[in-house]
């Protein structure tokens, strides 16, 4: 069964008459790394928008797992797909990378030494153990993108949304998210990537989706 | 009305505010909003739509009027608890002032929205405000939306990592609510720096004297509606409106 099923999705903003997306069917597994790709201002940011119940579609149905999307709030949502802004500076909110971190992690009900542990894992491997202090908004901008999915990856969801995910992250740390990636997958669990890093989807994806003027031209 | 000078329209939100202030009676309120309303339909403004935006600011409201009501004594008793007077005439009295006045402030303020904010900046300057200020003015309008959209943001962020706001209790929603201000805080004072550099590289303030592309010219129709509205907001205020 598909984790994320969209059937005839359309969407357009308040006060504007063209769709962002329009009728958009499509099933997402959580398996594989499913990459969609596409010009500025074809939907994409808008789709994983849609596919993480920060809005909502004007026309179609969006399930989760086999339940409406609408029927869900965002926390249970955000237990079962874990999301990566395109700007980190957006989901960074803690005083410190540790707390950042540490906010979900405490949201899952784990013991506090078992969640301390996490944490601690969590950093060691995305190399922010020296920055544990650090106010997350002062870090540099491969910083707060690594903390940002840090945060996210410590939650453990079925399936990776990420949103631009290799901005402004050099080679070294490319490759370390694409091993972290890998071993999503062999954890058996999913990731939708929205990218323009065509080296990286190359790389990494088992399913390629063009987005161009709202719809899918190819796959 | 729309194609008023946007000077004109300062006078008029400041006569209708002015108004607001000072009359302090709900029948004078009540007639000043209807005023208002009338001349929101001249310029277009669906003010229905607009305050549907804010409904979710009704139970708070809600809860002002009750506890203005609850709060002010005199009057007639219309309803008490174990000797503990909870409504009483002058208490409705007070609240309706509120409401009334509330509702004239927030209007008016839409009055606002039929110009662009860089014509303000023109008129603020034309009135002899330093183009110092004006210019904070219209940088302050130009990042209100940009602040109230990364609030919403913050608040996706927590409740995708696990907080469910509608459910937690009051006392630690707030301990929650306090984590949108850091975040906003920190955007606030990197925007403003980045746009002094900005700025600064684009030639701000390097002439004394500032030119403008354009300047606001006052029509007649500008002159009918300035001395209507100062003339009336004047004989309002001095014809024992007042109490």
């Amino acid at each position: 069964m598909a984790y994320i099923e969209l059937e005839n999705v359309s969407f357009c903003y308040p006060g504007q008459s063209r769709p962002v997306l329009r009728e958009i069917n499509l099933s997402i597994l959580n398996k594989g790394v499913t990459a969609i790709t596409g010009a500025n201002g074809s939907g994409k940011t808008t789709l994983s928008k849609l596919l993480t119940g920060i809005l909502l579609p004007t026309k179609g149905r969006i399930k989760l797992n086999g339940q409406l999307l609408t029927s869900l709030t965002l926390t249970q949502i955000g237990r079962q797909i874990g999301y990566v802004f395109q700007n980190p500076d957006k989901q960074l909110f803690c005083e410190t990378v540790e707390e950042e971190i540490a906010f979900g992690v405490r949201n899952l009900g784990l013991p506090p030494d078992q969640a301390a542990q996490k944490v601690r894992e969590v950093m060691d491997y995305f190399e922010l153990t020296r920055h544990a202090q650090a106010y997350p908004l002062s870090l540099s901008a491969g910083e707060k993108r690594r903390l940002a999915l840090a945060a996210v990856f410590a939650l453990e969801p079925g399936l990776l949304l990420l949103d631009e995910p290799t901005t402004g992250l050099d080679p070294y740390r490319k490759k370390l998210l694409g091993d972290y990636l890998d071993k999503m997958l062999a954890a058996g669990r999913g990731v939708v990537l929205i990218s323009h890093d065509q080296k990286f989807i190359n790389r990494y994806a088992t399913r390629l989706m063009g987005l161009q003027d709202g719809q899918f031209i190819e796959e | 009305m729309t194609g008023l000078d946007p000077r004109t329209k300062i006078v008029i939100i400041i006569c209708l505010s002015t108004l607001a202030v000072f009359l302090n009676e709900p029948w004078p309120l009540l007639l000043l909003f209807v005023f208002t309303l009338v001349v929101l339909l001249l310029m277009r403004i669906n003010f229905f739509r607009m305050a549907m935006r804010f409904k979710k600011l009704l139970p708070l409201l809600l809860l002002m009027l009750i506890i203005q009501s609850v709060f002010t004594a005199g009057g007639e008793v219309m309803f008490s608890f174990q000797g503990v007077h909870i409504l009483t005439t002058n208490g409705i009295h007070s609240s309706l002032c509120i409401l009334f006045r509330l509702l004239t402030f927030f209007s008016s303020a839409m009055i606002i929205m039929t110009s662009n904010s860089k014509d303000y900046v023109l008129a603020l300057v034309q009135l002899k405000i330093p183009y110092e200020i004006a210019f904070m003015v219209l940088v302050a309008l130009r990042f209100l939306p940009v602040f109230i959209e990364e609030i919403r943001d913050t608040l996706v962020a927590m409740q995708l990592r696990g907080i469910d706001l509608q459910r937690i209790p009051w006392r630690h929603k707030i301990k929650f609510y306090t984590h949108l201000f850091a975040p906003l805080l920190s955007s606030v004072m990197l925007k403003a720096h980045q746009l002094a550099i900005t700025m600064e590289a684009r030639a701000f303030r390097i002439y004394r004297r500032r030119t403008y592309l354009r300047l606001l010219q006052y029509r007649v129709a500008d002159y009918v509606v300035m001395g209507f509205f100062v003339i009336a907001t004047i004989a309002v205020l001095t014809r024992g409106f007042l109490y």
